[in-house]
């Protein structure tokens, strides 16, 4: 008997354990996913998919899911505490729909986070950017985000000005090749915003223009969105896995 | 004949050395040493033109208009400048080029016969600097070689499909799969054997109140017995 007990008390404290690690990883979660939702590099209308399955819809189901897995953890070390089946079976339930959920989440995330390949993006700055009958507020958006990543980063295109050239444009429409070569903002600007030297930048000459492109500046912020939501989420699914066979051992020898 | 032949720019490297309407030549520097007086003018031709070139074409006419160009004049003379505009020898690390095709402003301009307008096409172009004294032609360079801008495709031939998936998106949702296989196996096996001694059953652990409990259920046998009686 005593063994057993022993037995059970370091069952219902490893479950207990388990159960806060869950509680606070799921507090995390939520943060980490109100962080990446509150867009705090300004590149949400660049990472917008279309058809809307896209890592913002993954951080919205991540930060309920954070929530109700805090939520569930409580009950959980309740349920464990009180060696309550009904309760631990409410739990065992519920804890599985959010394994669900993150798991269709990190899934999103990841899948997501495949397609942001430079030629996305080339594709959507070349259609959208400038373009003079905006479609929809959206390409307004692109419009600002690409000249604030430009002027920010001192970069120019997405693999550099030889984008603009390549490629016609929806800017190419409205601006002459001989005048504007690539847009102003891939030029070296002063401190009241003017190119320092507007023949050098329009030739090309070292140092008057941006030669790099921005992919870089993109892709840094969009991989750790995207992993951050993922690979967390991954972890945390994983740590959820072995604490939920843990408690369905603890339920089938919880006498009734 | 001067031996010099006009080149694009090599040095410094440019980025906007050929594009979509413009290309940039060196400057003709201690070329034309020996006609201080006259006027040097660039002359673009298509390069059909070349051999059927007439030096003694005026710049300036109808003949030789930029905006009559490329149909039905083959070539055109435009970047007039004179022996004064290009200093020999040439200052170290000044950029001396000519960009041809930057004037916007005189596209449409009939006035403006020898504007340096941009490029109507891709070419090929070849270009020489034609010394003129007066009108009559007194130096010329040779030829370039063919000059050829940049064009451009659509962006719709971008593909952005078929990336492919990475093996980290692989990886989890095979093993996220696997995992939630497992604990939904656990739980039908739970509720399958719901009541069941599984593991050894009442001795393998019990409720923390146990003894209590079997007091209560002790009283409870006795008392439902003697409420149905």
């Amino acid at each position: 008997m005593a063994k057993s007990d022993d037995c059970v008390h370091i069952l219902q404290g490893l479950l207990v354990f388990g159960n806060v690690v869950i509680g606070m990883c799921g507090i995390a979660l939520t943060g980490e996913c109100i962080y990446f939702v509150s867009n705090p590099h300004g590149l949400s209308p660049l990472l917008k998919a279309p058809e809307g399955n896209d890592i913002y819809a993954a951080a919205w189901i991540g930060i309920f899911v954070g929530l109700a897995l805090f939520a569930l953890s409580i009950l959980g070390i309740i349920g464990v505490l009180k060696a309550s089946r009904t309760l631990l079976l409410v739990y065992i339930v519920l804890m599985l729909i959010t394994f669900a959920f993150e798991m269709a989440s990190c899934i999103t995330a990841a899948a997501h986070r495949d397609s942001l390949t430079p030629d996305f993006f080339l594709k959507q700055m070349l259609e959208r950017y400038q373009k003079s009958e905006p479609a929809s507020n959206s390409d307004n958006e692109v419009t600002k985000t690409w000249n604030e990543l430009m002027l920010q980063n001192h970069c120019c295109g997405v693999q550099g000005p030889s984008d603009w050239q390549m490629y016609t444009s929806t800017f190419r429409l409205t601006h002459r090749d001989a005048d504007y070569p690539w847009p102003r903002e891939c030029c070296v600007l002063n401190a009241q915003g003017l190119p320092i030297n507007l023949d050098g930048c329009k030739l090309g000459v070292p140092g008057y223009y941006n030669s790099n492109g921005c992919y870089d500046a993109i892709s840094g912020p969009a991989n750790t969105h995207a992993w951050g939501v993922a690979w967390f989420g991954f972890a945390i699914l994983c740590w959820t896995f072995c604490v939920l066979l843990a408690t369905m051992v603890y339920w089938s020898g919880i006498e009734y | 004949r001067v031996d010099y032949t006009p080149v694009l720019t090599q040095s410094p490297r440019l980025e906007g050395q050929t594009t979509a309407s413009t290309f940039v030549l060196d400057q003709p520097r201690c070329v034309f040493e020996e006609y201080g007086t006259a006027d040097i003018w660039l002359v673009v031709a298509l390069e059909q033109a070349v051999s059927t070139f007439n030096n003694s074409a005026g710049p300036g006419t109808p003949n030789t208009s930029f905006q009559s160009f490329p149909d039905p004049v083959r070539a055109y003379m435009t970047l007039n400048a004179t022996l004064a505009n290009y200093p020999c020898p040439k200052a170290a690390g000044d950029i001396t080029v000519l960009r041809v095709g930057s004037e916007t402003s005189c596209i449409g301009d009939g006035t403006r016969p020898s504007c340096n307008g941009p490029l109507p096409g891709p070419g090929p172009y070849r270009v020489k600097f034609l010394a003129l004294q007066g009108s009559e032609p007194v130096a010329e360079t040779h030829w370039s070689d063919q000059i050829k801008l940049k064009t451009a495709q659509s962006p719709g031939s971008i593909s952005t499909t078929g990336s492919g998936h990475s093996g980290g998106m692989i990886a989890i949702t095979t093993i996220l799969s696997i995992l939630l296989a497992i604990l939904l196996a656990g739980l039908v096996a739970m509720l399958v054997f719901w009541g069941s001694d599984l593991c050894g059953g009442s001795s393998t652990f019990s409720k923390p109140e146990s003894v209590a409990v079997r007091r209560y259920n002790t009283h409870h046998v006795y008392d439902q017995p003697a409420a149905r009686l």
